[in-house]
């Protein structure tokens, strides 16, 4: 029993980091149809935002957090500017922009492994060790917490949630796309960044850590859908129980656990790609 | 000679909406039968149940005597129906040409890796050629389908539905978006093709455009037929020319 | 006339390795073996408008098939070769069928997850796969009598490059070409006119992985030796960038751009030593943002 607490807690722990990764892919696809797989990317500059200014400058832990957040906003918005918006304007297929931020996918990453030596780089833990699931249980609660709060309740998400459903008509009635797209990849950028912050202390800041992280975030958005801000951290949890279920009691090698998501993500596409959660009003 | 295209009770429900209720006409080869009605009286949804958009809830749709209801839209075209869009769909990675030999997919027998193959491609190039010029875009066919007007790519349109041959040829609201001129021509291409034997099914808003063109008029309205007949025929019946027509159609 | 063209060509091509130091000979059968890959992605991608990322996956599953049905299973050359292609067959249509009946992205999404469960099943593949090491040290067994090596093996290269190119350039040019051409600019269109769109799909996935899987057959011999590592995502972008930075729907772009970013590398080493992906990136971003029509449009417009 007492081992089956661990496990609930490491998953629930983990849950919640696929699930913020799911959060940034949903935060751009609705009002864009976008599908950014430098989200992955996002969180590797996260984590090693975290060394650089908690390791390195050695921040208060909630001051470094906070600089990692303003410098992924930033991240993010710029993102959009340079890859997205002239691409956008220019009325280029959507396909173009999903290209487009592969090939920033590539510099991101390109980028940290000039900079810095190829070693993984540690990053502190919020308080002490065993208070990190919590801590990262906290902060992704609050988090969806302010998104749903977001959409359900502020102007700003109401008008997100009209360019997702139609663009020009959200575009006639006055809602300035470019500022929704740009603060949607502002949006993403930061809550990837703060699960390869919250990730890290655990698996250090390495510069290979954004593709297998960009996996497991979709594969959690596909499962719990695109429709719904719960679906993402539901799609997190639910993969999360059954990496960890399957590593733990089902009887084969430990390195096929890298497959269950990707067997997740290949049956869910197939079988029910609109996910677990509908929209609301579908 | 029966009808080219025979629907009969045809039934649509979208959720809670009856979008088509128990529809009946036919359409019969060489005519140009023109489905008119307000707006939201179903006629683009019967246009795409037809074109094999969507399926139906009941009713069937005969051509040429064989049910085609419910069958996918590439199956549609295969069976000898082509169809225009309202919003011009061109190919934009190609020439004007190369569109319309698309429209002629369906003709292309042979393998590609075969002999006969490349003979094909030049008799079918040919035939591309002839209904390029036919519809008046004969300097155009090797330009981009981007630089082309919205006139010149509801004519690109029609070139490419010809392309395949077809029995039967559905254009929706062709007339929308063109200059007068542009009418003109358009209505002059629709009687050349009729008078080859093809039938011509239009659904349509602009009355100036439609009425003096069709041959025969079915009049929807909720999803019904109320009225049938000639333009003229249906013009005098004054329900109708009061509630859907307008003031336009009645001079 | 043409035809007379290109035959020269190739057998230029084909004599070269005899004239190439063993160094030389390796980088110019590599650069085939890509310039290949590339044509068969530009079919699937630039032709007919398919994102995958399962190309080089079945590159790997090609060369890996072989050497497990000729060394472990101890099958005769042409069997396994038949089998190997047999397989990814199967695999391809496996995961063809089902992702192209949803829209957009979802084929994409599904060779990515297949692309990196390849990898997984490689890593723990055991005795079979040869684990995370792979399998090393076989050579082609004896065809007819002759075991082909060397410069030799590269004129098999090169026939396969010919072979390739012959089928692509042969279907891209007939009246599938244009189908494909359609389902890429306006499926709902090609539809209407006749083309049934997914079973279109179906069939360039299925063949492009196919022909993948024959070039990874003869790519297994050329470094006696197979690896998890090289048939890893980044590859799988690399083919992608290839056709994007040469122009896409081209096969003049697709090998353009496969030597371009098969012999950066060996340039930038001075300048850049391992990050020669950066550079990657930033040529792909300038593509898309400046000169979709790749390498190819940048000549045509300048041509003109």
């Amino acid at each position: 029993m007492q081992d089956f607490l661990e496990l609930s807690l490491s998953a629930t722990a983990s849950g919640c980091i696929y699930g913020l990764v799911a959060l940034a892919y949903l935060l751009m696809i609705r009002p864009t149809g976008i599908i950014n797989f430098a989200v992955g990317e996002w969180a590797m500059l996260g984590a090693f935002g975290g060394f650089f200014f908690l390791t390195r400058f050695e921040f208060p832990y909630l001051l470094g957090m906070a600089a990692v957040v303003a410098l992924m906003l930033l991240v993010g918005w710029g993102t959009e500017r340079l890859a997205v918006r002239p691409l956008v304007e220019k009325g280029a297929p959507l396909l173009a922009p999903i290209l487009a931020l592969l090939g920033m996918l590539v510099i991101f990453r390109e980028v940290i492994s000039v900079s810095f030596p190829p070693d993984p780089h540690p990053v502190p833990y919020a308080f002490e060790i065993q208070h990190q699931k919590y801590f990262i249980i906290a902060v992704t609660a609050l988090v969806f917490a302010g998104a749903w709060l977001f959409f359900e309740k502020t102007l700003w998400g109401k008008s997100f949630e009209a360019v997702a459903l139609n663009r020009r008509a959200a575009a006639l009635m006055g809602i300035n796309l470019s500022r929704v797209t740009a603060a949607a990849f502002a949006g993403g950028a930061g809550a990837a960044g703060l699960a390869g912050l919250l990730v890290s202390p655990n698996v250090s800041a390495h510069y290979l850590m954004g593709v297998p992280l960009a996996i497991q975030g979709f594969t959690a958005l596909v499962i719990g859908g695109v429709g719904r801000v719960e679906g993402a951290l539901l799609g997190g949890l639910l993969l999360a129980f059954a990496e960890q279920l399957t590593t733990r009691y089902a009887p084969i090698p430990s390195g096929y656990a890298q497959g269950v998501p990707l067997l997740f993500l290949m049956i869910f596409l197939l079988i029910r790609p609109t996910g677990l959660l509908r929209a609301r009003g579908a | 000679m029966g009808p080219v295209l025979e629907v009969r009770n045809l039934t649509k429900r979208f959720g809670g909406l009856t979008a088509v209720a128990g529809l009946d006409f036919e359409l019969r080869e060489g005519e140009i039968l023109g489905l008119i009605g307000p707006n939201g009286a179903g006629k683009t949804t019967i246009f795409n149940i037809v074109a094999g958009v969507f399926g139906a809830d009941a009713g069937e749709i005969r051509f040429a005597g064989e049910p085609i209801l419910g069958l996918p839209p590439h199956e549609i075209a295969r069976r000898g129906i082509m169809r225009t869009f309202q919003h011009n769909r061109p190919f934009g990675g190609m020439p004007v040409l190369e569109n319309v030999l698309v429209g002629a997919h369906t003709r292309f027998r042979f393998n590609p890796f075969s002999r006969k193959s490349s003979l094909e491609e030049t008799e079918r190039r040919r035939r591309a050629e002839e209904l390029v010029a036919f519809v008046g875009l004969g300097e155009l066919r090797d330009a981009d389908v981007g630089t082309l007007s919205f006139g010149q790519g509801r004519l690109l349109e029609i070139a490419r539905a010809l392309a395949g041959e077809p029995r039967a040829i559905l254009f929706d609201e062709p007339a929308a978006g063109l200059t007068p001129a542009e009418l003109d021509r358009l209505a002059a291409i629709v009687r050349g093709i009729a008078s080859r034997g093809i039938a011509v099914l239009l659904i349509e808003h602009d009355m100036r455009f439609l009425l003096p063109l069709a041959s025969r008029v079915v009049v929807l309205n909720f999803g019904a037929r109320i009225a049938e007949g000639t333009p003229q025929e249906v013009r005098l019946q004054r329900a109708v020319m009061d509630a859907y027509l307008g003031d336009a159609a009645a001079q | 006339m043409r035809l007379a063209a290109w035959i020269g060509v190739f057998a230029a091509l084909a004599a070269l390795p005899f004239f190439l130091g063993s160094y030389h000979n390796d980088v110019y059968r590599k650069m085939l073996l890509w310039i290949t890959l590339a044509l068969g992605y530009n079919f699937l991608f630039g032709i007919c408008g398919q994102v995958a990322f399962s190309h080089f996956a079945f590159y790997g599953i090609g060369a890996y098939s072989v050497v497990i049905l000729l060394f472990q299973v101890n099958l005769p050359l042409p069997i396994a070769i038949v089998l190997g292609i047999v397989i990814c067959v199967l695999l391809a249509l496996a995961v063809a069928i089902p992702a192209t009946r949803l829209e957009g992205f979802y084929l994409a999404l599904v060779t990515l997850a297949l692309a990196q469960l390849f990898i997984v099943v490689l890593n723990e593949g055991g005795a079979v796969t040869g684990g995370t090491g792979g399998i090393a040290n076989y050579r082609l067994p004896p065809i007819l009598g002759w075991r082909i090596a060397g410069p030799a093996y590269t004129v098999v290269i090169v026939a396969l490059l010919a072979a390739t190119l012959a089928v692509l350039w042969r279907l891209d040019r007939s009246w599938f070409g244009r189908a494909c051409r359609a389902v890429r600019d306006n499926p709902e269109a090609a539809a209407a006119m006749g083309v049934d769109v997914a079973r279109t799909k179906v069939i360039v996935f299925t063949l492009t992985s196919a022909l993948a899987g024959v070039a990874g057959m003869v790519y297994a011999f050329v470094d006696n030796t197979v690896n998890p590592p090289i048939f890893g995502l980044d590859n799988a972008f690399l083919i992608l960038f290839m056709v994007i930075v040469g122009g896409a729907g081209r096969h003049a772009g697709a090998a353009i751009g496969a030597i371009l970013l098969f012999l950066l590398p060996f340039w930038l080493a001075p300048l850049v030593g391992h990050h020669h992906q950066l550079v990657f990136g930033a040529l792909v971003l300038a593509a898309i943002l400046v000169q979709p029509k790749g390498l190819v449009g940048l000549w045509d417009r300048f041509s003109r």
